[in-house]
């Protein structure tokens, strides 16, 4: 600092003989603060408003430990289990989540006012003055570090070694490439590729895997491992019900029959029409036999923006999407007749299994499920 | 033999004789009722006089719309042939029917006929055609033990229309799901058997009784005011207005406590 002359600091001998008030002005002052008030907020020691401020910045302490003991006790001993309403015991357990908050909460928070009050009762609260410099760096400063600067560059040769160059150049510049490739890679190869795979974007999980395999429609019942494959007598008329892809080869591989359950272009939607609304349905070209009688197989996922379109109205054979109000006509080969979806909703063809008697897929969708498929067809 | 013991075999002798007769009796009773042909066509299932007073209720409340023999009135009322008990117990207990006016959605109000009422008006419906029965539990027998089963039943048929937790929703053209709040499990259980209005029928071999039970075990824990450990539900309607609360009370905190830190004490 320029306001900082060597002659205002002290010699070795006057820094020994310096208090430690000294010091502290000293110290101030080499950084450009004077301290213009410095108060001592208790005077007087001992009096009781200096007491009653001490036990209030302790009365927070101790309601902080008494806080984080309580939560230590709610954590360890209180009642945790699930406990279903309308049973004994649920409104102790419906309060272990908000005491584990409000206990751990007070704790924290009464710590932190306590450090507050600490500071706002007992710590000086002093006023200093500090200078502000204002222009810029001096023509010496500026001066001084360009050479600074340009000797470094001098001193380290670099100018004159080109192997150490180019090298480095090729090593930074490899590297560099590597993570372009990381960055771009993925929107190089073309994920939609012409495969055969039941797992590729061309396909869903109804696809089949060999000829003549069946594909059962099942049930979902809330455990991921049961198989329950669907009659037609399940459904009354005006029903529908959410079936996904079972292989028999699967009944006792327990990951492929949860993951059945969860690939996102498995859902279909099983709708038994009554029978005075089935004689009324207008059928796709192309897939007049994709129905069985009454039963018609929708996927679930909506063709705008693959929401699960699941709210089917029973009495007006419509099939709503919760996420943009579209609507489907199940009468008319689900097309969309109201909202943002243009495409119908992909329609699988299904039979009864003569030996079983249970639905099967007759094979995969033949339209792409889902929206926005790329040069789509239909 | 003494004149004690005549009579005391002639007591029993008309003892034995009456049990003759009255396994006799029960024999035939047996083979008419193994032997009469069944009739062939639903027959009433309540006494004379509940089908009587059934009619009577008919006759008074649903007659306009759904006509004199529950054939239906066109733009008015649908038919009531073989719709069954259960669809009548859902319709006039939550107090659907009857229907003040035609509207997009008949929406719940307080029960218009008395339980007896019902009872008869279920037998007389009953009657003719037959169709859905109620199951033979009511109220907390109807409650599962398995609500988390139920949950994932009630995520996978129910939540697209009624919400996660039962709020309800919109549905088309002035039509919605509604909540489930306040709704008896037999009215649930009715409902989901009958699917009324717009609602889909689950029979019990789509949705066996069990997993009935543990659906209803699952709106009961979290409609009515459970499922609510912060208090208030703040409309049940998840972060939204869950955000804007937070958002609204903790900047309020934040500031107030803000000021008290800068404040000279």
């Amino acid at each position: 600092m320029s306001s900082n002359t060597p002659q205002d600091l002290p010699s070795d001998e006057e820094l020994a003989q310096m208090s430690r008030d000294d010091l502290v002005k000293l110290g101030a002052k080499l950084d450009g603060v004077e301290l213009v008030e410095y108060p001592d907020p208790w005077p007087v020691k001992g009096t009781r408003a200096e007491k009653r401020a001490e036990r209030a910045v302790a009365l927070w302490f101790l309601i902080a430990a008494l806080a984080g003991f309580a939560f230590i006790g709610v954590f360890l001993f209180w009642p945790h289990a699930y406990t279903a309403p309308n049973t004994d015991g649920y409104f102790a357990y419906s309060l272990f989540t908000p005491l584990l908050g409000a206990t751990l909460g007070l704790s924290v928070l009464a710590v932190g006012i306590g450090a507050l009050m600490y500071t706002k009762k007992f710590i000086p609260h002093e006023v200093a003055v500090q200078q502000r410099n204002d222009s810029g760096s001096s023509e010496l400063d500026k001066a001084t570090i360009l050479a600074e600067l340009a000797d470094a560059g001098d001193r380290s040769t670099i100018a004159r070694r080109s192997l150490i160059k180019r090298s480095a150049g090729l090593g930074a510049g490899a590297m560099g490439l590597g993570i372009g490739v990381f960055a771009l890679g993925g929107l190089v190869r073309d994920p939609w590729a012409q495969t055969e795979s039941k797992d590729s974007l061309w396909h869903t999980g109804w696809k089949h895997d060999k000829p003549g395999e069946k594909v059962f429609l099942r049930r979902a019942t809330g455990h991921a491992h049961e198989v329950s494959l669907v009659r037609p007598e399940d459904l009354s008329a005006g029903a529908m019900e959410t079936v996904f892809p079972f292989r028999e080869s699967e009944r006792e591989d327990e990951h492929a029959l949860s993951k059945a359950l969860k690939r996102s272009d498995n859902p279909v939607m099983l709708i038994r029409l009554r029978s005075e609304d089935g004689r009324k349905v207008v059928k796709h070209q192309g897939q007049e036999d994709f129905n069985y009688g009454d039963y018609y197989a929708y996927t679930k996922i909506c063709s705008h923006l693959g929401c699960p379109t699941s709210l089917y109205e029973d009495a007006t054979n419509r099939i709503l999407c919760p996420c943009h109000q579209s609507q489907f006509d199940a009468l008319a080969y689900a097309k969309p007749i109201f909202g943002p979806a243009t495409r119908k909703l992909a329609q699988l063809p299904i039979a009864v299994d003569e030996e079983t008697g249970y639905f099967i897929a007759r094979s995969d969708f033949i339209e792409p499920v889902g929206p926005a498929f790329w040069e789509r067809k239909s | 033999m003494t004149k004690k013991q005549r009579s005391h075999t002639k007591g029993r002798r008309r003892i034995a004789g009456l049990l003759a007769l009255g396994f006799a009796l029960m024999t035939l009773g047996l083979l008419y009722s193994a032997l009469a042909p069944q009739p062939q066509v639903a027959q009433a299932q309540g006494d004379p006089a509940a089908l009587r007073r059934g009619e009577q209720v008919y006759n008074n409340t649903c007659i306009s719309c759904h006509g004199t023999n529950l054939e239906g009135v066109t733009d008015r009322g649908p038919a009531l042939i073989g719709v069954g008990e259960a669809s009548v117990y859902f319709q006039t207990a939550t107090g659907r029917m009857p229907a003040t006016r035609q509207e997009a959605q008949i929406e719940r109000k307080p029960a218009k006929l008395s339980p007896e009422d019902i009872d008869a008006l279920m037998a007389f419906i009953q009657s003719k055609g037959g169709g859905t029965t109620l199951p033979e539990e009511s109220g907390k027998q109807l409650v599962g033990d398995n609500p988390a089963r139920g949950g994932e039943l009630f995520r996978l048929n129910c939540a697209s229309c009624h919400n996660f937790t039962g709020r309800g929703g919109a549905l088309s053209s002035g039509k919605f799901a509604p909540k489930l709040d306040g709704v008896s499990e037999t009215e649930i259980y009715a409902a989901m058997l009958v699917g009324p209005q717009n609602m889909p029928t689950f029979s019990d071999r789509q949705l066996s009784p069990a997993e009935k039970k543990d659906i209803i075990a699952y709106v009961k824990s979290v409609t009515d005011g459970n499922n609510n450990p912060g208090g208030n539900p703040i409309g049940g309607l998840g972060p939204q207005s869950e955000g804007l609360i937070a958002f609204i009370v903790g900047m309020a905190a934040l500031v107030g406590i803000t000021l008290w830190i800068g404040a000279k004490s």
